[in-house]
């Protein structure tokens, strides 16, 4: 199967889009409104996108309770660090380059919030202290200044169906991950069973 | 957990509203007595404790009182910033672990956002016939919440602040020990540990107080140690970097955490062999028959709890 197409450039793309409308673009922030505050406050996941000084990018899930990126201003968020798999590919990344794009999203709300900015990472004591979850204070943050904030439509979420209860029939369809670990790492159905079944008791422990 | 209504937010001061919560369908709360909490769950799942501020006869409604911090852990802030009339939040029942018990004579101690089970108490013990004073040290008018109710209670009452009273000098206030004074105090960590300091010298049992934060413990360092459920004879084994309330959660064993820093007191567990080492900030024994698993752990390889 073919699997090499014809590249375009932008001309070319701009042929089949356009350009956005003023209003598109007017409604781009360089920070957080109080309805964009509000949005945080009740958003418990996120993606984080960055990318090294190479431009290799890696997008990665974050989750906690609902409002889990404090705001310090309407231009400054922290994200907590929380119990991961420590391979710190964002970190890594944000240190070579600070560039980081997140979309955030709340539950039942198809429409998502879209922030890119500058990040680093610290270890400020008072800080964490604010971060603490179930007893927990983390040792590492995510502190970002906003640069471009918006809101986007909420057309993928509606076509996806993301929200729809009924939607969660497809995981039932999809390996689970001891079943893709043990295939990836050729160990046998028996072991990807075992590794489930760690799995389901690792996640007992969320912080 | 019970869903409530927030049906009136009332700001108090600069920076502490009044939240009165009812029934949906407006029947009947759980009743309660002064120094109760209850434990309130919002919609971000954040849960925190509160004390009830409110007239315990009013069998209708729960009123909490919120001080706006803004470098806390972000349920205060939530609620100043989101919560608003007509919303749901969940509650616990009631539970009291400071209660008024009968004395001779009362001195109630507030300081800040302590008022709020010190007001309930102040209330009761104004309406029969008790011998009491309260101070209530606060900065100034602008942060005075309840002022009316406050002022309501009459002459009792001394305010502690610098547009009132001036400074409580706690030293001075409790330097002589009284036989037969109970002293209910309640207030942020320094507060209560100057009170705790200058009531050293106190009779056993004269100071009864109530925190909201941790107190400053050292811990020792922490070890693995096994968990004996006498009811159902299983053992349950607590790493050390996990606490006993995780380590018990983690073999489903159900007891019911809240404030998981040894504040609350949701999570006593009644310890019947083997020694504790209490880092809650309740316990006032050394012998205490009770402990809290959350952040207490043991002294002896192995515990054994009625569970």
């Amino acid at each position: 199967m073919k699997t090499e197409f014809r590249r375009l450039a932008e001309t070319d793309l701009r042929e089949h889009l356009g350009y956005p409308d003023q209003a598109t673009s007017d409604k781009i922030l360089d920070h957080l409104d109080r309805h964009c505050l509000a949005f945080l406050a009740h958003s418990p996941f996120l993606c984080l996108s960055t990318s090294d000084s190479d431009g290799n990018c890696d997008n990665s899930p974050r989750g906690d309770y609902p409002g889990f990126v404090r705001a310090l201003d309407a231009q400054t968020l922290v994200i907590p660090d929380r119990l991961g798999n420590k391979l710190a590919d964002s970190f890594l990344n944000i240190l070579d380059n600070g560039h980081v794009g997140l979309v955030c999203f709340v539950p039942g709300m198809i429409e998502t919030l879209r922030i890119n900015g500058t990040a680093y990472v610290t270890d400020d004591p008072k800080l964490m202290q604010m971060l603490e979850q179930d007893h927990v204070v983390p040792s590492l943050a995510t502190v970002i200044k906003t640069e471009q904030v918006y809101l986007h439509c909420g057309r993928a979420l509606l076509r996806s169906g993301l929200w729809d209860v009924e939607m969660q029939d497809l995981a039932n369809e999809v390996p689970t991950s001891g079943q893709m670990w043990a295939e990836a790492s050729g160990l046998t159905t028996e072991i990807g069973q075992l590794i489930d079944d760690g799995m389901a008791a690792a996640y007992k422990t969320l912080y | 957990m019970l869903p409530l209504v927030v049906k009136r937010i009332t700001p108090q001061s600069t920076d502490i509203v009044s939240i009165d919560l009812v029934h949906p369908d407006g029947s009947e709360l759980p009743e309660w007595e002064p120094g109760a909490h209850i434990d309130v769950q919002l919609v971000t799942r954040q849960q925190r404790q509160y004390s009830l501020c409110g007239d315990p006869a009013d069998r209708g409604t729960y009123r909490i009182a919120v001080l706006r911090e803004e470098f806390s852990r972000g349920a205060s802030m939530y609620i100043h910033s989101y919560l608003r009339e007509g919303r749901t939040v969940y509650a616990s029942t009631p539970r009291n672990l400071f209660p008024v018990l009968p004395a001779k004579r009362y001195l109630l101690l507030a300081a800040g956002i302590g008022i709020t089970p010190i007001l309930s108490m102040a209330r009761q013990l104004a309406a029969g016939d008790a011998d009491w004073t309260m101070n209530y040290a606060v900065q100034g008018d602008a942060h005075l919440p309840f002022a009316a109710e406050i002022a309501g209670l009459g002459d009792r009452v001394t305010i502690n602040s610098r547009d009132r009273a001036g400074r409580l000098d706690l030293e001075k206030l409790l330097a002589e020990p009284q036989q037969g004074v109970s002293v209910y105090c309640c207030g942020p960590s320094r507060f209560t540990d100057a009170v705790e300091q200058a009531m050293r010298h106190w009779p056993a049992g004269s100071l009864h107080l109530e925190r909201f934060e941790p107190k400053a413990i050292v811990p020792l360092p922490n070890t693995d140690f096994t968990v004996r459920l006498a009811r159902s004879d299983r053992t349950v084994t607590v790493p050390a970097d996990r606490t006993m309330l995780q380590a018990l959660d983690a073999q489903d064993v159900a007891v019911s955490g809240s404030c998981l820093r040894g504040v609350c007191g949701s999570c006593a567990v009644r310890v019947l062999g083997g020694r504790v080492e209490h880092r809650d900030s309740l316990t006032t024994e050394d012998d205490a028959t009770v402990m809290y698993p959350c952040v207490s752990r043991a002294l002896t390889p192995e515990l054994v709890v009625d569970l």
